[in-house]
């Protein structure tokens, strides 16, 4: 697709989601404020698929879908793909990018947890930091979620930015 | 010509059903596309009838019926385009050439922020994007 | 060569085993035969097929045949090359002997002229006749066997077999079958070879003009067949298949028009299983067969071949793409064909097809993906042949009895007229039928349908029946080409007007002929519907000749009969493939005609199965048209709770899909059954019809325990309004999961318009927490009904759309208990005592309607409240936090005339209603009070000071406040107010100077005790017994100086002028006053909100000044001087170390005698003298004795000390102990020098020793 808007603005856009979020609509109530966020990118990531998918050959299983979405979903989105690909052939992958761009200008000390959390927004209270981070996190989460069950795959997505730059998604499928 | 265009969810439920006859008959091309979801389901979950098509969005001829021609094509997202024909000689590549084109209007409908995915597409331009591909697929048939 | 066919029929129908001849030398056969045939038909053969493969075949039927059999004796050299396989396959030559010589002699040239023919495979059988114990005879058989291996064995092969009759070995049969394949097996590949080459001979030449198709077709069929014959069918199905391909590219190559054939009487029953069926010599054409009969002989064999493959389902398959591609291919002919020929013979073709393969399928015989598929093409014949049976009802003319449904009109509208070259026209004397036909078309009338539901019938006809026919009948009087193009250029009518075939002419000829009247009249005036009807009943009759068949044409009842035996037929396969839907739609078909026969009850079990499939994946189009049925039978057959749901899904179908009348019509449905008495009720699930949702914006708050009214709004999809005779809703906690969801109810019936309505509940209080809707449950009628689902109709949802569980919005927020209200005194100071005063009390709402609020005053002990009249007004000056504490909306009440208002309120029963306007506004009440205390204020002598304590209570009052308020006076706020009351003034005296004539200054000050300024008219004195004014006035001070004004919290001070006097005592009447009296006339002038005011005054009001002026009396202890003093007691100084807390000291007195006494003048002389220590035990230990005697000398100048151990307790500034001697008048006691009023103790040096009593 021809279509293309510049990057920083795009990130930008994130950002002021987030912020007005989390301190504009839903202070004090961060689960409501993720799941909102995640929804917009839940759309998102419904709607770029359907375009992307479009002269893809149909996929016959999960890890095709997942494929996809580690290399043409992510250089449509990101102009590079997945750099690393794991599973347990159960249903669970990891998708990791080592320099997740949209987070290329978050300072973030490395050292918390963000994955732990992702896991439950109420502890995310504590550290303000992490908090910001998961925030904007929830929107690749969103993101991926959205393209795989568009593709017919329920699942949850997590991240895990323990070691910064690099950014690992983990997709649980919904058995 | 074409007498039928469907877009069906990937829950098999109707997404949107234009009929090109002049008569208000459109109930039966309701019934055609449904009952044909039965052959798509055939083709996709039948391993050795969709050993050809397997990873193929064209489903190809879906029905061998005398008097019409129904053809299938599903998208990675589960969706099924469904088309109904009445002339009998068809040439598959302009069934998919036309799948395609219908497909481009499909996502860009889809794509629209204010389309609820999973509801019935209302989009009054996509209405007529499906018409003119509908009538330019006549002219590819007849040259 | 043709000429041959009957012959090779004949051959094929006669011989279909394979031959093995015997050649019976030494005529053995007869005895031999049975043991031979005993081993027939041979098992597990392994056969050579056509590409030299092996091919295990278990079973292969051959039969025995003497060469002198007759069978085997006819022969033409010429035809064995054809009719090849029918030859022996083995030839078994059975010989015996016992003689070596007459072997060689006579044996051997006879065997050597047997086997000498090439073609033939053989074998030698030798068989000894020698007896097991003859050993001479076995012997001589030995030799000769070996001598007969020697002659005909020969390396390569072994020719030779032997046989002992008597001594039985079991071996000699295995060899002899297995001889028996060894020449079967190689006569198979030459046979095979040589036809091999004869029909690549052939086919090379198959697009020359010399071609000859049967010569070609009967090698091909006899290697079929000889492969047949051999078991090997799958090479006889290729051959068939090769045979079949090239038929149809040769059949018609341009320029070689033959005619289709099928004209002859019965071709309409489709003879595509019974190869048998025609004879092919009959359906030669010239060089090559009819297509018709031809095409139908090949499948025909390919079915028995796969049949015999047991592979039924192939057929099947195979089968019906044929009878697709067949029955295009009629189409190609039409117009030369009977009438409706082409739908005829499709119907018998599946038919027929159908029941074979049926009949050989057996369960499981494929594994189930195949099963499956053979369902499905069962299902699809059945629905082919279901279709074509329509068509040719509606021709004659049962449309009317065929349902209008999505299926049929599928079907039907789409699928051509037949194309005859001239429809058939009215036969002669035809008029009865005509009219019976009128008739029925005139009772023919569309069913009404429940609800009044009217739709345009869906078409059953491509084109209108009575345009078509009659434009083929003009056609052929006035044959303009394209009036025969029906719309859509099409292969059909192409192959029309090419080929006006003689034949049909002459049929419709012969036909209209016999009635010259109507022919011609048939030509210009078109035939009306009825004419057409019977025409074409009249043609088919013609056309069918399958009895079967035209008898469920005859009549309505047996076409509807056969009707169902199809549609049923093909539901039953489909449920059982993988096309469900086919299945399921079709049974809707089914259940159509049971509910015209009033058989409801399998109708709606049937409808109910249709609806199930549209409504789980949304397709209302077709919904919208079942559903209505399925009512009805519910209906007919009471099953109120069905129908009813029915109903409620028909409302919530897309409004689209119904005109507003029949949905209204569905409402009153729904109404009727609900007011109706339904035996068993039933609740009714209107989720998809009426929905809820709190109104957008923040939810209603309430505080801790008051009720309220919720207002929701209710999307209503009735099209009219509809009544709900009660309306509950369902509040959930969702902070605390454990109290589970309380119930609101609507008090009355509320009547819903379609569409959006806005509601309010009564709220009775509800626990502190957030509360969402739960679910809407009520009733209509006697109908209990509830609904599950939020509407979606605020645009806030859809972007929750998304989220995966939607955050249902929180409705109603109940806070935690909190002080609504403030009650506070407004005044601090203190008020008048025994005066009538105000007292203001704030009243301040925090962010709370103080609306109604009622205030119950109690006042305590000592308190009265005057009668007249309580007031309230504005708090005027706003402290800051009141400001903000005030909610917004009242704030508009700043600087409003309320201000200043000030409003009377009356107290009834110690009750007050508050004002409206003070409902949201901080506002002080002020009520008019009394305290009363009857003791006469004490003036102190100004110095010794005085605990105030008692003063303290002396002072104090309390008001009880209970306010209660909140909507329905179900908060309660109480609070006890202290108020402070005081005396004007506190009074003190002292003696100011004593002269020496003895008159003394009085000094008495007076200490303002108020918050206002206090005007002194006058004061005067009452003096005690003992003490008179100097002069004679009543010691009434000059009022040259009053009034006096004392400011607020100041003193003033009045000198009175006394002496010592004993007043003579008039009359004893009098008592002796023992104080005496202070009198003060004053008036005051004092705001109440700052504190004590000008009394409140009365009702009656005497406005003159002396009513303002009160008077304050307090009474004064005078006491008199020391005149003469006999003891003087002396302080004497303390250590200058100075005292400590906790540290021992001593406290000396000194008692001196200044002079004796001359009253007692008492002999002795040391008098005892009582003393006592007087301390206040909080601040002072006293170690030593408090209370004792001391002797003291008479004689003046004598003194003696006192001393006492005494421990200070606390630290500070204390009155130390005093030394009193109780005996001793006061007035004869001087004090020098004096004790100290009080002293400096020091806090204790830190010791963790010493502990300060708890308490302190």
């Amino acid at each position: 697709m021809g279509r293309e808007v510049s990057e920083s603005c795009l990130e930008n856009l994130l950002i002021e989601i987030v912020s007005s979020f989390c301190t504009g609509f839903y202070v004090d109530k961060p689960e409501l404020a993720a799941r909102r966020i995640e929804a917009i990118g839940f759309q998102v990531g419904h709607q770029l698929s359907e375009r992307c998918a479009i002269d893809q050959p149909r996929f016959t299983d999960h890890l095709e879908a997942i494929k996809f979405i580690c290399k043409d979903f992510w250089s449509e989105l990101f102009k590079k793909q997945i750099d690393n690909l794991k599973t347990n052939h159960r249903g669970t992958f990891v998708l990791q990018d080592n320099r997740f761009r949209w987070l290329a200008h978050l300072s973030v000390d490395p050292s918390l947890d963000a994955s732990s959390s992702i896991q439950d927004p109420s502890a995310m209270a504590k550290n303000k930091a992490a908090q910001a981070t998961g925030m904007h996190l929830y929107f690749p989460c969103g993101i991926i979620r959205g393209a795989l069950s568009n593709l017919g795959i329920p699942c949850a997505v997590s991240a895990d930015i323990s070691n910064l730059p690099a950014c690992s998604f983990l997709v649980r499928i919904k058995a | 010509m074409i007498v039928c265009i469907a877009v069906v969810g990937h829950q098999n439920n109707p997404l949107y059903l234009q009929s090109f006859t002049e008569s208000d008959d459109a109930l039966k091309l309701h019934h055609i596309v449904h009952c044909s979801l039965d052959v798509v389901d055939e083709r996709v979950n039948n391993p050795k009838k969709s050993a050809p098509t397997l990873s193929e969005t064209f489903l190809g001829l879906l029905y061998p019926t005398e008097n019409y021609k129904v053809y299938g094509y599903l998208t990675n997202t589960k969706v099924k385009f469904i088309m109904v024909t009445t002339d009998l000689d068809v040439r598959d590549a302009d069934v998919r050439n036309f799948f395609r084109r219908f497909h481009a209007a499909y996502v860009d409908a889809v794509s629209n922020p204010f389309h609820v995915p999973g509801k019935k597409i209302t989009s009054r331009t996509f209405a007529e994007r499906v018409s003119t591909i509908v009538k330019s697929f006549g002219l590819n048939s007849a040259g | 060569m043709a000429n041959l066919l009957a012959q090779f029929q004949s051959i094929k129908s006669s011989s279909d085993r394979l031959v093995i001849a015997v050649e019976d030398v030494n005529d053995l056969w007869p005895d031999l035969k049975k043991k031979f045939e005993e081993r027939l038909p041979l098992k597990s053969v392994i056969l050579n097929n056509k590409t030299r493969n092996p091919v295990p075949v278990d079973e292969l039927p051959a039969d025995f045949i003497l060469t002198t059999d007759a069978r085997l004796r006819s022969r033409f050299p010429q035809e064995q090359l054809l009719f090849w396989f029918r030859e022996p396959y083995a030839t078994i030559v059975l010989v015996t002997c016992e003689d070596l010589d007459e072997f060689k002699t006579i044996l051997k040239p006879r065997l050597k002229l047997i086997v000498q023919n090439e073609e033939r495979e053989w074998f030698i059988v030798f068989v000894s006749k020698a007896p097991a114990h003859d050993d001479h005879a076995t012997k001589t058989a030995k030799k000769v066997y070996s001598k007969l291996e020697v002659d005909f064995s020969s390396k390569k092969r072994e020719r030779c077999c032997k046989l002992d009759m008597y001594g039985h070995d079991s071996n000699f049969w295995e060899d002899l079958e297995a001889k028996i394949m060894e020449c079967i097996r190689n006569t198979l590949d030459r046979r095979i070879q040589f036809y091999e080459e004869e029909i690549r001979r052939l086919s090379e030449q198959r697009f020359m003009p010399v071609w000859n198709f049967c010569n070609f077709f009967i090698l091909k069929e006899s290697l079929a067949f000889m492969f047949e014959i051999s078991h090997l069918h799958e090479d006889a199905l290729r051959e068939y298949d090769e045979l079949e391909l090239c038929y149809s590219e040769t059949v018609n190559i341009a320029g070689r028009q033959r005619d289709f054939g099928g004209m002859e009487q019965g071709d309409d029953q489709a003879t595509l299983l019974d190869p048998g069926k025609i004879a092919l010599t009959q359906i030669v054409q010239d060089d090559s067969f009819r297509e018709f009969e031809f095409r139908q002989y090949l499948f025909a064999c390919q079915a028995k071949l796969l049949f015999k493959l047991s592979r039924p389902f192939e057929v099947a398959a195979r089968g019906y793409s044929f009878i697709i591609s067949f029955s295009k291919e009629l189409a190609l002919h039409e117009s030369t064909l009977p009438f409706c020929m082409r739908e005829v013979w499709v119907i018998t073709a599946c038919l027929a097809l159908i029941d074979a393969t049926a009949s050989c399928y057996k369960e499981g015989l494929a594994q189930s993906d195949m099963e499956k598929e053979f369902y499905c093409i069962q299902g699809e014949l059945f629905t082919l042949c279901r279709t074509k049976f329509l068509r040719l009802a509606y021709l004659i003319g049962y449309g009317a009895s065929i349902e209008r449904s999505p299926v049929n009109s599928a079907s039907l509208s789409m699928l051509p007229w037949p194309k005859p070259a001239v429809w058939p026209s009215l036969p002669a004397n035809a008029s009865a039928e005509v009219l019976a036909k009128e008739k029925m078309i005139l009772q023919e009338s569309p069913r009404p349908r429940h609800f009044g539901i009217q739709r345009k019938p869906l078409p059953l006809e491509p084109s209108v029946l009575l345009r078509e026919a009659n434009r083929r009948r003009a056609s052929l009087s006035a044959g303009n080409m394209f009036e025969l193009f029906d719309g859509r250029p099409n292969a059909i009518d192409g192959s029309v007007q090419m080929s006006p075939v003689p034949k049909v002419n002459a049929m419709s000829m012969s036909r209209t002929y016999s009635s010259p009247g109507n022919f011609d009249g048939s030509i210009d005036r078109p035939m009306r519907l009825a004419e057409i009807y019977v025409s074409s009943e009249h043609a088919l009759r013609n056309t069918i000749s399958d009895v079967n068949l035209w008898k469920s044409l005859s009549s309505v009842k047996e076409f509807e009969q056969k009707y169902m035996d199809l549609s049923k037929g093909a539901a039953n396969n489909y449920h059982r493939s993988w096309w469900k839907r086919h299945g399921v739609v079709l049974d809707g078909e089914i259940a159509a005609v049971y509910l015209k026969h009033e058989n409801y009850d399998l109708a709606a079990k049937l409808y109910e199965k249709v609806c199930a499939l549209y409504a789980g994946e949304g397709w209302e189009n077709l919904l919208a048209e079942v559903l209505p049925n399925l009512a009805e039978c519910q209906k007919i057959l009471n099953d109120q709770a069905g129908y009813l749901s029915s109903c409620v899904r028909l409302l919530s179908l897309d409004k689209g899909l119904f005109l507003t009348k029949e949905r209204q019509a569905f409402q009153s449905e729904v109404i009727r059954l609900a007011h109706s008495e339904m035996e068993h009720p039933v609740p009714l699930d209107v989720s998809s019809l009426i929905t809820f949702s709190g109104n957008p914006g923040p939810p209603l708050e309430l505080c801790d325990g008051d009720p309220g009214t919720l207002s929701v709004t209710l999307w209503s999809g009735f099209p009219d309004d509809i009544t709900l005779e009660s309306l509950n809703l369902t509040l959930t906690a969702t902070n605390s999961a454990d109290e589970g969801s309380k119930q609101i109810k609507s008090l009355d019936a509320t009547i819903l318009n379609p569409g959006r309505n806005t509601i309010t509940l009564p709220l009775p209080p509800q626990k502190p927490g957030l509360y969402v809707l739960g679910v809407l449950t009520g009733q209509i009628g006697q109908l209990r009904f509830r609904s599950h689902s939020f509407s979606k109709g605020e645009p806030a949802d859809t972007d929750d759309l998304m989220s995966y569980e939607r955050p249902t919005r929180p409705i109603l927020k109940v806070s935690k208990p909190r002080s609504l209200v403030d009650l506070a005194a407004a005044v601090s100071s203190a008020l008048l005592i025994n005066e009538p005063q105000w007292i203001g009390i704030i009243v301040r709402p925090i962010n709370y309607s103080l609306r109604g609020a009622v205030l119950h005053i109690d006042t305590g002990p000592g308190l009265r409240i005057e009668k007249h009249g309580i007031e309230i007004e504005k708090l005027a000056t706003l402290s800051p936090n009141a400001t903000n504490l005030d909610n917004p909306q009242s704030s508009d009440n700043d600087g409003s005339p309320v201000t200043d208002e000030v409003k009377q309120l009356t107290l009834i029963d110690g009750r007050i209603e508050l004002v409206d306007w003070a409902s949201n506004i901080t506002s002080v009440l002020w009520i008019p009070v009394r305290a009363i205390s009857n003791e006469l204020p004490k003036g102190t002598p100004a110095g010794p000071v005085v605990s105030q304590r008692q003063s303290v209570m002396y002072g104090l009052r309390t008001i009880a406040l209970k306010l209660e308020f909140g909507v329905s006076h179900n908060q309660i706020f109480e609070k006890t107010i202290a108020v402070h009351f005081t005396d004007p003034f506190q009074v003190s005296t002292r003696v100011a100077d004593k002269c020496n004539d003895g008159t003394m200054l009085l000094q008495v000050i007076l200490q303002s005790q108020v918050k206002a300024s206090l005007t002194i008219y006058d004061a005067w004195l009452d003096l005690q017994d003992g003490f008179v004014h100097t002069g004679n006035d009543d010691g009434r001070s000059t009022s040259n100086f009053f009034p006096l004004i004392v400011s607020p919290k100041s003193k003033a001070g009045i000198l009175f002028s006394i002496c010592l006097g004993n007043t003579l005592v008039e009359d004893e009447t009098k008592e002796l006053r023992p104080d005496s009296i202070l009198n003060i006339r004053y008036g005051i002038s004092g705001c109440r909100t700052l504190g004590a005011h000008s009394p409140v005054p009365g009702e009656s009001v005497a406005p003159d000044d002396d009513s303002q002026s009160l008077t304050f009396r307090s009474a004064i202890v005078l006491q008199k001087p020391v005149l003469n003093p006999r003891l003087a007691v002396g302080f004497l100084p303390l250590p200058s170390s100075g005292l400590r807390v906790g540290q021992l000291m001593t406290m000396k007195w000194r008692v001196e005698r200044l002079k004796d006494l001359e009253e007692n003048m008492a002999s002795q002389d040391h008098e005892k003298v009582l003393y006592e220590i007087i301390a206040n035990s909080e601040n002072w230990m006293i170690a030593g004795r408090k209370r004792g005697h001391v002797s003291l000398s008479t004689k003046p100048g004598s003194r003696v000390e006192i001393t006492i151990l005494c421990l200070p307790l606390v630290a500070g500034y204390v009155r130390p102990p005093q030394l009193g001697l109780p005996e001793v008048d006061e007035a004869n006691i001087s004090c020098n020098p004096p004790g100290p009023h009080l002293i400096c103790v020091l806090p204790p040096t830190l010791s963790s020793s010493f502990c300060i009593p708890a308490g302190r």
